[in-house]
């Protein structure tokens, strides 16, 4: 799976890239998801992609598959050998057919 | 004419600082040789500038407004950004910048009609400066640094053709635009094979790997660029492996010369083939210089 999908267009990539970059976002994330999803212009498949933890989908609409791995990361975990192994091993386990990993 | 008096590539994997500790001893051997080896060549050289090329990551700009070339024209480089610091697990690090290089750079490079884009406000860096940095004593050394980050992964993506060009015109503007006794170090910052945020998130294409450092080390350009396309390095890790054109600006900027690699290693647990190559700035092979 490559960039052959990849549509820059896309309103996840700025969610996720405004998640990287303030950590104030990611605390209301965490604790309001829904209202953060609210503020971008996501697609109906897109949103729901994203609430069902799908990575598969996300990838089939076009996310670039960089981003798509720092997504799984900000949800699932992001320190080096603890929760970003859990983030590669659940990402991996999307793409690879199981779709949601929520 | 300044002087390239230094110039290799190297991976940056998160791991080669964070997961470091639990590789085994055979791993961690070849990743230990490989930066002490860099590192005292860098100290050896007597640089007065290290110009760092390495993939942005899509770590500083939105995927619709994103530069092919990013120049960090700050007087002091901190690192890593917020984001990555549990991720990578290092220390922070401020390494000196050089606002009279990075300009001079800049407008070098628009003039020799290769676009980049230039910030005076610290970059945002990830494993891709914050790795070779710590990992080769740049601090230590108080060698300043400018870092140029690239487009590697965002389609479309400046080939190895595009990249070995943009080299050509790095090593025409240190030669004829820095001053003449300034001693420069280049060093391309990524790879080996690894497909990050992919399906195959843990593939390490070894067979690519070992070709890939032979190929660099042996000088032969033409052969480069004939053969290290877009297409064979998304095969051997899609979104990652491409990240090696930031060692064919390298490249591009010293001509044919040969390299010598420190070892070759693969760990699963790193998601990446490493070997690092340092090429020989003192040998002349002006048959095999290629023509982009």
């Amino acid at each position: 799976m490559g960039l052959e999908k990849f549509n820059p267009s896309l309103a996840t990539h700025d969610l996720i890239q405004d998640l990287k970059w303030s950590p104030e976002l990611r605390e209301e994330f965490a604790a309001d998801e829904a209202a953060v999803l609210d503020r971008y212009a996501l697609r109906k498949d897109e949103r729901r992609a994203i609430e069902t933890r799908n990575f598969l989908a996300l990838y089939d609409i076009g996310l670039h598959p960089y981003l798509g791995g720092q997504f799984a990361r900000l949800i699932f975990g992001n320190e080096a050998g603890k929760g970003a192994t859990v983030a590669v091993n659940k990402l991996v386990e999307s793409l690879q057919g199981k779709g949601s990993v929520a | 004419m300044a002087e390239i008096v230094f110039a290799a590539g190297a991976p940056h994997a998160p791991g080669l600082i964070g997961l470091l500790e639990a590789a085994p001893a055979d791993v961690k051997d070849v990743v230990v040789n490989t930066y002490r080896n860099l590192a005292e060549a860098i100290a050896a050289a007597k640089a007065d500038v290290l110009i760092v090329f390495a993939n942005d990551h899509l770590a500083n700009s939105r995927i619709r407004t994103y530069p092919d070339f990013l120049i960090g024209m700050a007087a002091e480089h901190r690192g890593p950004y917020e984001w990555f610091k549990p991720w990578i697990g290092c220390e922070d690090y401020t390494v000196k910048g050089s606002p009279d290089v990075a300009s001079a750079l800049f407008n070098g490079m628009t003039k020799r009609g290769i676009r980049m884009f230039a910030q005076n406000e610290n970059l945002k860096f990830d494993d891709n400066i914050s790795v070779p940095v710590l990992l080769t004593n740049v601090v230590g050394a108080g060698i300043p640094m400018v870092p140029v980050l690239q487009n590697c992964t965002v389609p479309p993506i400046p080939d190895q053709r595009r990249c070995y060009e943009v080299g050509q015109a790095l090593g025409d503007f240190i030669r004829n635009d820095l001053p003449a006794d300034m001693r420069v170090a280049l060093l391309g910052s990524g790879g080996l094979s690894h497909e990050p945020g992919g399906a195959r998130y843990y593939f390490i294409d070894e067979e690519f790997d070992r070709w890939f450092l032979d190929l660099v080390a042996s000088g032969d350009h033409e052969k480069l660029l004939n053969e290290l396309t877009l297409e064979k390095m998304e095969a051997a890790g899609s979104g990652g492996t491409a990240e090696l054109l930031a060692w064919v600006v390298v490249l591009g900027a010293i001509g044919s010369k040969p390299g010598k690699s420190f070892g070759y290693t693969v760990h699963k647990d790193f998601k990446c083939g490493v070997g690092g190559v340092l090429w020989d700035m003192d040998a002349n092979m002006p048959k095999q210089r290629a023509t982009a």
